[in-house]
């Protein structure tokens, strides 16, 4: 019997535990002692990890907490995000109950629309007012405006429209008053009219109809309203663009608060506004939102919160009619979207990050051969010695975990000072920590994904270090794995492919073209963007193979470049390592994705330049928001020293068929010569003819490319244009050209945010009609200069002209939804940047920790050249050249591959760079900065290893040898 | 009198770690004249290693002197000592220090390219010397497709590749059976008369130093002469009571 037998099971359980206890402590022990020695090697790791994963965590801590965060800026930016119309005024009150009781609503004011009147007191009550210009008394006339009735709180709202001289109030006893009134005013009352001046005026309580001579001063009913000593506390400018005032009374709207007064709501009694709605003042309501509720899931369901919210109304109050802001909210969630997608661009680097960890924790793992063997050789068995290794980088995976997780908060937090900094006073730390918002499952599936790929990978080369014991196991010859292991490859590149095709069609089939790009193409965009980012590695593996075993076979090129040291470097190359195969894998991977992301960085600043060239139109544009004399201010701008040509636009507003249409009257030869044409601006014809048709045809039309497509129009069909504002009712016109899309105007149909746009479309006519129908004013001029001028001085010149006058605007639109999102997350040519220095640092450092491999691996190698008579610079250059033939190698194959790509990539990628394409994409592939990167990466690489060279060839040659015996 | 070709004097090394210092010479003074064959005998750890690499330019004595042909290299540069290394002496290790990636032909010809020497010649000539090795029908075997002996003939072949003055030889039979070794050996010396070398080599077998001109035995940091050994009667453990350091008159 032995000792064991003796033993009862609890001593044998006793036994077994602390057997295991201690020694999976002595493990532990053996495991950290082995991250202590190899502390730079482990470092590198886990930086690898630690990058890659804080930024995958902390672009989704950012997509979360930015949804939040933009949805309330912008709805906080919007003055009120519906208005509510009625036939019936009695049931507004309901109404208004209705509303204020709503979970999404935040606030609702009335609004009437009226006039006001000044210097009216000493007037009979015969006075004849109407028309303003032939009233009685010229001398001393009466000042007629509209007057916008509106709660005090409201002028909040309100006041983001307006630039305001004073203040912004409109408490009991104050008035705010236009621009164009206040000089009205001036001339009414023969002195200076500035916020704080006192004055009279009278709200009226009914609209006369000058159509059965309602023009006497009587018919306004005022003696109920007449406010005394009221103080101006503001003059405004109206500057709004979007919202619900300017859809209602700004320049999409009625156009009532351009010229206008506005009035406290508060100074009237519930009798005057019963007035109000029996003289047919009817009141609307405006609805501002709470953009918590409205974002209720995530930004891209606030277009639907609010259309429930519109359709609850109007199902609830069937004579109400609802117009909402779907469409800009639409715009800011897709620009939102689009933004945010754009960041797919960085995945790249983030694979290259992964990539090069994977790889680093390979080399460590080969340089431990001899550690293997003395396991083995002390009796470790190969599961021990795999327990022990994975142990090893599993802590570094754990460790590399934990940090992301921490650092990833900070980073997101700073994804605005990388967006641009400007609105920094709009966004604080302690704003990111209110809305932050952590997804547990993106984070578990990044961390899976990371980890996962690094661990798995890990595993495999440790497991294929123990050789024998897999070949045991898996009784296959080395022939064998390779060919498994190349059929295993070729198998997931075909997968990848076959993915990668899908998902163009997919998106081929959702992409518009001639729109702008929605949800679901941005979506496809990115899905295919990864795809392909796939398929590319594929390729460069591929090719790699290839590079080698051609570098393997060309001797003479070496001895012609390196001379004599060629004889060395080439024979270095012809070994079949896996290290030199990777190092050019690697190398031509970072390359191709160094300048697919600079070449669609260069086509993407390209396209912006010259979109905003063509927006801009000419070499001077001039944009007003309150329409102007054209002739007179034609005149005036061609007697400044410098232009050479101006063109104004006439414009008023009409129908074609159902659609409501500006109609833009031009000189038409002028416009070919001032504006900046580009070649697809007109379908199926040049812009010189389709002008010159215009010009020849006084009643020609040139109308959109999608009514034409619509309605099936074509060039010599004659059209009816109805509603003009003014004029006849309708005018019919001849079909002279097809446009798409013109400088200074923007797209001929739909959405063009960049653009300031009345309408959804636009035409073109000769000018002399619109004159013809008494058209005299416009919004848009374009001016053409001569060369070598001052063009600073004559924009000074212009502006001196006019405050109403904008001059060449950095931003045609500055409520352009994309301005606001970038403050917050960064522009796609920003990501792109980042992107580009991320894979330029993590080429040269797997440059470095290659070449410190190879040296590692060569140290006895070198002492024995050394022995043999060599000299120490020759050995270096020899290091030198053998990198530089990667290098150069992959420069040679890498740019080519890289531009492929980028020219490629431009069928699908277009949604994630542009809102719409507008200007045709050119494949600008920026080979400056591509020159100044590749010489940059090699001077950095050069910078970076020569001093490691010299640090590792600079040995005793007797102490090499020995230390290898 | 026939010519000095190398002179030591006073010779010291001292081997310095963190742990410790380590004399292995202690003053060893010899001289070898042209066309000699000097066996340098003693036990494993008595410095005959270190006196090779030290007349072979590998390292740098920390007392002392080396005078080859009438020039004192222990005062030269590295870049001096490169020269020395590749053009005046040939090495040849006991390990043989094949590089594992160049066939024999190519590691013959390593030598005569870091010299400059144009590719086509030194491929000339490299065939040539491994035909004298009795190699002509390996040149493009690469190390793990030779056998022991013949890795030993490449590096010889290599030692010899630029035409070197003097031949260091560290064990050259050291990890070759009794057969082989005297087969290299014999070689060796065949090629040393042929081209007019002196050669200097190091082994602890004394029936490879009976085939030398001239045996010096180093003992504890320092050398003792000896004309004769007698490999059947030679006795390491007690031949310092038998031989007398050099100089000292019986």
């Amino acid at each position: 019997m032995n000792e064991i037998d003796k033993l009862t099971d609890t001593e044998i359980k006793s036994n077994f535990y602390s057997k295991f206890l201690y020694s999976t402590l002595f493990n532990l022990r053996l495991i950290l002692k082995n991250l202590k020695h190899r502390k730079k090697s482990a470092i590198i790791i886990a930086l690898g990890l630690i990058f890659s994963l804080t930024i995958l965590f902390s672009s989704s801590i950012w997509v979360h907490t930015s949804q939040k965060i933009i949805a309330d800026d912008y709805i906080e930016t919007l003055d009120y995000e519906m208005y509510i119309n009625t036939f019936l005024p009695n049931a507004m009150n309901e109404v208004y109950d209705y509303l204020s009781d709503d979970s999404v609503v935040r606030q609702v004011d009335w609004q009437y629309v009226t006039y006001a009147l000044f210097n009216f007191e000493n007037k009979e009550q015969n006075y004849t007012v109407f028309p303003e210009s032939e009233q009685d008394d010229l001398e001393d006339p009466i000042s007629l405006t509209n007057a916008i009735i509106v709660p005090t709180r409201a002028i909040e709202r309100i006041k983001l429209n307006l630039e305001i001289e004073g203040n912004a109030s409109l408490n009991s006893g104050e008035i705010m008053v236009s621009y164009s009134e206040a000089k009205e005013l001036e001339k009414t009352y023969k002195k200076t009219i500035t916020p704080g001046e006192i004055i009279t005026v009278a709200i009226t309580r009914r609209i006369p109809n000058t159509d059965i001579g309602e023009d006497e001063l009587r018919f306004f009913d005022i003696d109920e309203t007449t406010y005394y000593n009221y103080t101006i506390s503001g003059i405004f400018k109206y500057t709004g663009t979007d919202g619900i005032i300017d859809k209602l009374i700004g320049a999409k709207g009625a156009g009532n608060i351009v010229d206008s007064v506005l009035f406290p709501m508060e100074d009237l009694t519930y009798e005057d506004l019963y007035i109000f709605e029996t003289n047919g003042l009817l009141p609307k309501l405006l609805v501002k939102t709470d953009a918590e509720k409205l974002r209720t899931g995530n930004i891209e369901t606030m277009p639907d919160n609010l259309l429930a919210l519109k359709e609850r109304i109007e199902i609830n109050y069937y004579h109400t009619f609802c117009r909402i802001l779907k469409h800009e909210i639409e715009t800011m969630a897709n620009e939102y979207k689009r933004t945010f997608s754009s960041a797919a661009l960085f995945i790249p680097a983030i694979a290259a990050a992964l990539i090069l960890t994977v790889l680093a924790t390979q080399m460590t793992i080969k340089r431990r051969g001899k550690e293997i063997a003395l396991l083995r050789s002390r009796g470790a068995s190969s599961v021990q010695i795999i327990g022990i290794f994975f142990s090893e980088y599993s802590i570094i995976g754990i460790f590399s975990l934990l940090v992301s997780f921490g650092l990833s908060i900070i980073t997101a937090a700073a994804f605005p000072l990388i967006a641009g900094g400007k609105s920094i006073t709009a966004y604080n730390l302690s704003r990111f920590m209110q809305y932050l918002d952590i997804s547990a499952y993106e984070i578990e599936i990044f961390s899976i994904i990371v980890l996962g790929i690094y661990l798995g990978v890990t595993f495999v080369n440790i497991v294929s270090f123990v050789k024998k014991d897999v070949q045991e196991v898996l009784l296959i010859t080395r022939k064998g794995q390779r060919i498994l292991s190349l059929g295993v490859n070729i198998a997931v590149f075909v997968l990848v492919f076959v993915g990668f095709i899908l998902l163009l069609i997919e998106f081929r089939n959702v992409f518009d073209p001639f729109d702008t790009y929605g949800f679901d193409s941005i979506e496809r965009s990115s899905m295919v963007l990864l795809a392909f980012m796939g398929v590319i590695f594929f390729i460069c593996y591929y090719i790699s193979m290839g590079i080698v075993l051609l570098l393997q076979k060309t001797p003479k090129v070496y001895r012609l470049i390196f001379k004599n040291r060629g004889f060395f470097i080439y024979h270095n190359i012809k070994r079949k390592t896996k290290t030199l195969t990777e190092l050019t894998f690697f190398l031509i991977l970072i390359i191709s994705l160094l300048t697919f992301l600079i070449s669609i960085r260069s086509i993407t600043e390209t396209n912006i330049e010259l979109e905003n060239n063509y927006r801009n139109g000419s070499d001077i544009r001039v944009q007003t928001t309150v329409p102007i004399n054209i002739s007179e201010y034609n005149e005036r701008f061609s007697k400044i020293e410098g232009i050479e040509d101006t063109l104004g636009f006439y414009s008023l507003r009409a129908t074609i068929g159902t659609q409501d249409v500006e109609v833009f009257g031009v000189d038409p030869l002028k416009y070919l010569s001032v504006g900046n044409w580009i070649e697809h601006s007109f379908q199926n014809t040049t812009v010189e003819e389709a002008l010159t048709a215009l010009e020849e045809t006084l009643d020609g039309l040139i109308i959109s490319d999608y009514t034409a497509n619509r309605l099936r129009l074509s060039i010599g069909r004659h059209m009816f244009i109805t509603d003009f504002k003014g004029g006849p009712f309708s005018l019919p016109l001849l079909i002279t050209g097809i446009i798409s899309s013109a400088p200074g105007l923007g797209v001929a149909h739909g959405n063009d945010p960049k653009m300031v746009k009345s309408a959804d479309e636009y035409v073109l006519v000769n000018q002399e009609i619109l004159q013809s129908i008494g058209v005299e004013n416009g919004s848009l001029f374009l001016l053409s200069v001569g060369k070598n001028v001052d063009i600073d001085q004559i924009i000074e010149q212009i502006q001196s002209i006019s405050p109403l006058l904008i001059v060449n605007p950095e931003k045609i639109n500055p409520n352009y939804i994309g301005y606001f999102i970038t403050k917050y997350i960064p522009h796609v040519s920003v990501t792109l940047m980042l992107g580009i220095i991320v894979l330029s640092f993590v080429a040269i450092v797997y440059i470095m920790i290659s070449t410190d491999f190879i040296l590692n691996q060569r140290r006895k190698e070198y002492a024995v050249l050394l022995a043999l008579g060599g000299k120490q610079t020759k050995i270096r250059g020899l290091v030198i050249g053998e990198i530089l033939v990667f290098v150069v190698s992959a420069i040679l194959i890498g740019v080519p591959v890289g531009l492929l790509t980028a020219l490629s990539s431009l069928s699908f990628i277009k949604p994630l760079l542009i809102p719409r394409e507008i200007v045709p994409i050119v494949f600008e592939p920026g080979i400056l900065m591509l020159l100044v990167a590749i010489f940059s990466l090699i001077l950095a690489s050069l910078i970076t290893i020569i001093p490691l060279i010299r640090k590792q060839t600079k040995f005793e040659i007797v102490h090499e040898l020995r230390i290898t015996e | 009198m026939a010519d000095v070709f190398i002179s030591v004097n006073n010779l010291k090394h001292t081997f310095t770690s963190k742990v410790e210092n380590l004399t292995v010479l202690r003053g060893v003074s010899f001289q070898i004249e042209k066309g000699e064959i000097v066996c340098l005998l003693g036990r494993s750890g008595s410095g005959k290693t270190t006196t090779l690499n030290l007349l072979a330019g590998l390292d740098k004595p920390t007392g002392g002197e080396i005078i080859v042909n009438g020039k004192n290299i222990t005062q030269w540069s590295t870049e001096k000592l490169h020269a020395f290394r590749l053009k005046t002496t040939g090495v040849i290790f006991q390990e043989f220090y094949l590089l594992e990636h160049l066939t024999a032909i190519e590691s013959v010809m390593t030598p005569m390219i870091l010299a400059d020497d144009k590719e086509e010649l030194a491929k000339e000539r490299a065939l040539e010397l491994l035909k004298a090795v009795g190699l002509g029908d390996k040149t493009m075997n690469y190390p793990d497709e030779l056998s022991t002996g013949q890795k030993q003939r490449v590096s010889v072949a290599r030692a010899i590749a630029n035409n070197p003055s003097f031949i260091i030889a560290d064990e050259p039979t050291g990890t070759l059976d009794s057969k082989t070794g005297d087969g290299i050996m014999k070689l060796l010396l065949r090629l040393i008369k042929k081209y007019d070398m002196t050669m200097l080599y190091t082994t602890h077998d004394p029936y490879v130093a009976k085939l030398a001109n001239r045996v010096l035995i180093l003992h504890q940091g320092k050398v003792f002469e000896e004309k004769e050994v007698d490999p059947i009667s030679f006795d390491y453990d007690n031949f310092e009571q038998l031989y007398r350091p050099k100089g000292d008159k019986a």
